[in-house]
Order: structure tokens, then sequence, then C-alpha cells
């Protein structure tokens, strides 16, 4: 074939219209977004509905909800992508798996986008509430934008309340008050228990949760907050929150024995098979909508102070996602969580909105008027301290909650289980103690 | 036969069958009492006994909780097509290593076995880095790729073939059929409920897993029947709304449990010939 001058000009002119046709320019970025579904499968729809109006609002992108399990196994199929070379350009990611990620390298720093947009990361992080920079926060970079957050919640059923002789205007707010209503509400028939005083799930994720929420309210600090190879299972204040638990099982039998599911709990709260329960803000939406019965919540009850972890999750960028997939995240992660959306979510889920501005929104106003509940989570807020996060966060958090099972299953005493959680925790983390804190000159 | 007849009564070990067909029966049971059951969660829920008026509620509310036309058809792809590979694969592998000689062969034999041994998910991550490259990542491809071989499959294929007298063989080899011919018509014949334990196995696996597709697939339509019912059954902070999630369970497993009532002389004839239980 010869080349005729012709030829070669047809061919500049087509690459020229090729380069400068607006079609061109505009061919949507492809991006996916990896969504575990924490809460019931409404919120799975609710979720395409959202991209999909990110879509049609953004015709330079397009992005796709995969829908990637539980967060345990969000996790795991975010990372076996990452090895496969398939990074998803974002993913909601519970909020204390941050850290490890980060140690591992496997998530990125967003200072640069954050910049780019011309904000401080003291700035951008200022439109979200202080609580959630413990979580989000690694070395004074953003990694993590908080998408919905929680924190624990003590529910109680109103007409079981005033049956048993209580006020539920006053719900407990200490251990005291908090052990004697559960023993109060528990009915029996006989020797069979035919509602329960109090539940509280202590399956894998939620279980550990609330171990340290009461740890918390105990005084305690659980984990080091600025130190990715310290937790403190072993230690009197953990002690005394697992025995109060074990306690509500085995002396008030106000609990019962063995391992409780989440879902199974809030079942059991709304079918009035349990007067009160320790429950997410994130079951906030699903029991107002299902409830029966007057029902209120309350701040998780103290014995030494008020104090919880946060829950929930935050978007992140995973390591080797380029540059213009980057960018398309970012501008999906930060509609998805500026005031507008972060408000919606929260109203559909229960989730407290962790953009602060959400609440000066006039849809939000009138909601929160309209559901005093939900301003009960906000106000628990100003109590409310990071989610445990160390290296390694998912079998740091199953030793103890082997162990949490383990007691209320009655297999093991409080003490035995604590001094074998710290074992097996202090295992687990030894390599990153090696490298950092034990790594000590040799000369 | 004999032996079960000396030491324990025909009568006593009737009964023991069917106290374990029972106990067996009791999620079923339940699946489908609760199924129907309009008020879907509550203290009603853990009985076994219908004592309400039946509702469709639940299957509308699961039904429009994800496409399950589609998923169900992802799903019936991936069993079938596994399957339609292993059969040619399983059938010349476990040939080769029944019948034909070759220096290693009980070591190659070995090797193949060894794989029954590893747990599937200390493979995931590997087989994924594979399927990515192979450019099958987010395709029914990908899910089905790594199943095409089955070490399972190869031992059950050559211990049939092996008990398969060589002489039907030879005397075909002397009418002067060829290799193909040889396994295709006196092999597959003979090893017919072999074949079938073998598709009841893979097709049940292959229906029934979850973490494995949820990996490979990233596309809404391309998901399986158990990661979309997962949307709605595995959320952790709503409650368990049983009565829906029951209703989702029936819809995924129907077409498995009617496909075994149908052919359930058939199967179980096979398993018994074929020596599984």
């Amino acid at each position: 074939m010869t080349t005729t001058r012709r030829s070669v000009l047809a061919g500049a002119a087509f690459a020229a219209s090729f380069a400068l046709s607006p079609a061109f320019a505009q061919a949507p970025t492809e991006i996916e977004l990896f969504f575990p579904v924490p809460v019931d499968g409404q919120l799975a729809r609710d979720m395409a509905t959202m991209i999909k109006e990110f879509n049609e609002t953004h015709p330079a992108i397009k992005a796709t909800p995969v829908y990637t399990g539980s967060y345990d196994e969000t996790l795991i199929k975010t990372r076996a992508a990452m090895k496969a070379g398939k990074p998803p350009a974002a993913a909601i990611m519970s909020a204390n798996f941050l850290l490890d990620l980060k140690i591992e390298g496997e998530i990125q720093k967003l200072d640069d986008l954050v910049k780019a947009d011309g904000k401080s990361n003291d700035e951008f992080m200022g439109q979200f509430f202080p609580a959630l920079y413990g979580n989000a926060v690694i070395d004074r970079s953003v990694y993590g934008v908080p998408f919905h957050n929680s924190t624990p919640l003590l529910y109680i059923n109103a007409e079981h309340f005033k049956e048993a002789g209580l006020d539920p205007e006053n719900p407990p707010k200490t251990w005291e008050e908090f052990a004697e209503a559960a023993k109060k509400l528990t009915k029996r028939e006989g020797d069979r228990v035919t509602r329960w005083g109090v539940m509280a799930p202590s399956n894998y994720d939620t279980g550990g949760w609330l171990l340290q929420a009461l740890t918390y309210s105990n005084g305690g600090r659980w984990f080091n907050l600025d130190y990715a190879g310290e937790v403190y299972y072993d230690a009197p204040s953990t002690l005394g929150a697992l025995t109060f638990w074990s306690d509500l099982v085995t002396k008030q039998k106000a609990h019962p024995p063995g391992v409780q599911a989440g879902g199974a709990v809030s079942a059991a709260f709304l079918s009035g098979q349990t007067s009160m329960m320790l429950q997410s803000t994130g079951s906030l939406t699903y029991i107002r909508s299902n409830a029966k019965f007057p029902y209120k919540v309350a701040f998780v009850p103290k014995n030494v102070r008020n104090q919880v972890p946060i829950g929930g999750a935050s978007l992140v960028i995973p390591t080797g996602v380029e540059e213009a997939r980057k960018k398309a995240a970012w501008t999906l992660i930060t509609w998805m969580t500026a005031p507008e959306k972060s408000g919606w979510w929260s109203r559909a889920t229960g989730y407290f909105a962790p953009n602060m501005k959400a609440y000066d929104l006039p849809d939000m106003k009138a909601f929160m008027a309209k559901n005093p509940d939900a301003q009960v989570a906000v106000d628990q807020l100003a109590f409310a301290k990071p989610w445990f996060a160390t290296y390694k966060t998912v079998p740091v958090r199953k030793a103890i909650e082997d162990e949490l099972q383990a007691v209320l299953s009655g297999k093991k005493s409080p003490k035995e289980a604590l001094v074998a959680a710290q074992k097996t925790a202090d295992e687990v983390m030894r390599p990153y103690v090696e490298q950092t804190a034990l790594k000590l000159p040799t000369n | 036969m004999s032996v079960a007849n000396r030491e324990i009564s025909p009568r006593l070990g009737y009964g023991a069958t069917l106290a374990i067909a029972a106990l067996w029966m009791v999620p079923f049971i339940w699946m489908l009492v609760a199924a129907f059951n309009p008020e879907s969660m509550g203290a009603g829920m853990a009985s076994l006994v219908p004592r309400y008026i039946p509702t469709l509620a639940n299957f509308a509310e699961a039904w429009s909780s994800a496409d399950f036309p589609r998923y169900t058809l992802n799903t019936m792809i991936i069993s079938f097509g596994i399957l339609a590979v292993q059969l040619v694969t399983v059938t010349l592998a476990g040939y080769v290593f029944a019948r034909i000689e070759f220096p290693g062969r009980t070591l190659c034999f070995y090797l193949f076995l060894l794989q029954l041994m590893l747990a599937p998910v200390v493979l995931m991550v590997p087989n994924l880095v594979m399927v990515a490259k192979l450019g099958l990542y987010d395709t029914l491809l990908g899910v089905m790729a790594p199943y095409f071989a089955s070490a399972f499959g190869t031992f059950l294929m050559r211990q049939a073939f092996k008990v398969i007298p060589r002489e039907l063989e030879d005397a075909a080899l002397i009418d002067g059929a060829n290799v193909w011919q040889r396994i295709g018509f006196i092999y597959l014949p003979l090893a017919k409920p072999s074949l079938i334990a073998f598709s009841i196995v893979s097709v049940t696996a292959h229906w029934n897993e979850f973490l494995w597709p949820l990996m490979v697939i990233n596309s809404p339509d391309l998901r399986p029947l158990t990661v979309g019912l997962a949307t709605f059954t595995r959320g952790a902070e709503g409650a368990q709304a049983w009565g829906v999630i029951a209703a989702g369970t029936l819809m995924v497993s129907a077409p498995l449990l009617i496909a075994f009532a149908l052919f359930q002389r058939a199967f179980v004839n096979s398993f018994v010939s074929s020596g599984i239980k």
C-alpha cells in the first residue's frame, strides 16, 4: 500500500477531529463504588437510586454501585481486587479499617484532592463532627471521608416501662439503674422467661463495639488511640464492663445467655420479647417505621462517665487508582458527603449525618423536630470518641469477640476470657510492634 | 447388609432413619411456614405450625428486593456451564488415570488429589489474580473458570472406570473402535451413576456458592442468586424480617428442591450405585 499525500492529510484530519470532538472529550470516566449493606435491603435500592442521580447530574462520569456483602467481606473483596490489579475507584469501608489499610499501604492520602478544591485539611474535616476525625485523619493526612456514622444507643419500650412501674421519661442513666430496670422488666412463667429485660448483640463486629462502649462508659480506653499496636483488653475498666454484661445474664438473669445476633435483637425488641436493647443508631429508622408501641432512645448508661465509640463507615480511594478515575471518585465522594445527600441518607437509615451542615437544611430541621429520638443520637456525639482501630483490626477484634461469646455462653469467667483475649491480640499485633515500638538500636 | 441385620434390629434402624429425616426436615418446614406468615417477625415466627391466614406479601417484598429472574439465569449459566465443562474434563482425566499407563502416573494422580486438601478460601486471591490476567474479571466465565477441572470428579470417574472390566474395552478395540468411541460407547454408559452423582454435587455446590462470585462480579446484572439474596437478608443493623428472608430463601432454593423431588428416584439410585452418601 502506498501512502499518498491525500491519505496522510485525511488521517491527520481524522485524528484532529477525534481529539477535538466533544464526544471524545466527554467519554465518561467509568468508576465503581464498593458498598456493603449494613442495613436492610431497601437501602441497597436507595444506594442504587443515589448513584443513578449522580450519573444523571454528572455526564462525564459513569459510576456503578457494587454490592460487596458485609463490612468484613467488603474488606476481603477490596483487598483481593487490588491484588488482582482491579482496585475499585472508591469503597465504603468500616471506619475502623482505615488505620490498618493505611499501614498496609492500601488506601491513598486524599490531601492533594482536598488541596485542589482550595481547602486545607482542617477546613475540609471541619464540616464533619469532631468525634469522627480520629478514624478518618491519620498522621495529619485525610484518608477517608465519613459517609454514615453511628453510636450505640439504649432503646426502651415505653409501654413495658409503665407496666413495670418505671418512668419511661427517665430511662436508666447509670449501670445501677440499668440493672435494676432490666431485672424489673424481665417476666417469667415458672422457670421460663417470657420477656427479657434487656438484649445486646454479641455477634462479630457489633459485640466488640458494644463491649468497647461499656468499657468507655466505665472510664476505660480500650485501645491506644495514638499507636496501632496496643489494646487494653486485660484492664480493670474492661473487666468491669465484661463482668457487668455477664452479670446481666447470670446474676440479674435479665439478658438471655448465648450469642445474640444484631438483627435478631432488633426483631425481639420490635415484637416485645425484650423491653430494652443496646443497638446502633443505624437501626433507628427501621425501629421507627416498624415499632407498634411507643419507644424511647437514650444515652448508653454509664458507670464512671458518659462515653461511647463511633461506628459506621467512611469513603476511601484504594491505592493504584489512577489520576482520572481518582478525580472522578473524588467528585462522587464529595457529592455523597455534602450536606444534602448526607442528610437524605441519614433520614433513610437512622445513621446520623456526619456533615454538621446537614442539620441546617430545612428538610433536616423539619425531620428533627418531628423525630426527637434522632436528636438523642446527635446529642450523644458530644461524648463520642473514635472507634477501636489497630494493626490487623479484624483479627484483633475477633480475639475479644470470641471470648465475649464464651463468657455470655457461660463457658469462661470474665477474667479468664480477658487474659486469653489479650494474649491472642498481642500475638496478632506482634509483627507490627516488633517493627515499631520494639525496634531499638542494636549497638 | 447382613451385618446391619445382625447388629441392630431392622425396626430400630428404620426408626432412627425416620427420626433423622424428621430432624432434617425441620428447617424446611419452618421456612415454608414462615414464608407465608403475615407477621414476618415476632414470637409467632418461631412456630412450626401455621397459625395465621397465609399471605404472599413476603414473596412480593422479596421479589421486589432483587432482580430474581436475571439472577436465576446467571446462577443457571454458572452452575450448568461449570458442569458441562467438568463432565468433559473429568471423564477424560479419569480415563487417563484409570487406563493409560505412563511413567509417574501414580505421582501425578496423588498430586491431583492434593488439591482436595486445599481450602478454597486460600486459593481465592491467586485465582482472582489469574482471572484478571485472563481478562475475565467481572464476567460469568471468570466465576466458572477455576472450577473447570475437578479433583473430586476426576477421582470419582477414575474409580468408576477402574471397576469396568478391561475385556469390554479390549473387545471394542478388536472391533476397531478408537479411543473416543471406547470412552463414549463403553465407559460412559457404564459410569452413568457416577456421572449423575457428581453432577448433583457439582450443581448444588455452585448453586449455593457466595464468596467467590462476590469476589469476581462487580456488575449488578451479573450477580448470582446467592449474592442477590444477601443484599436483603444480611443487613446487620435492620431487624431480621424472618418472613421475607424465608420467602427469598425459598425462591432461591426452589429450583433445586423441585428438580430433586422430580428426579428423586434416579438420584438416589445413582448415589447407591456410585457409593457416595
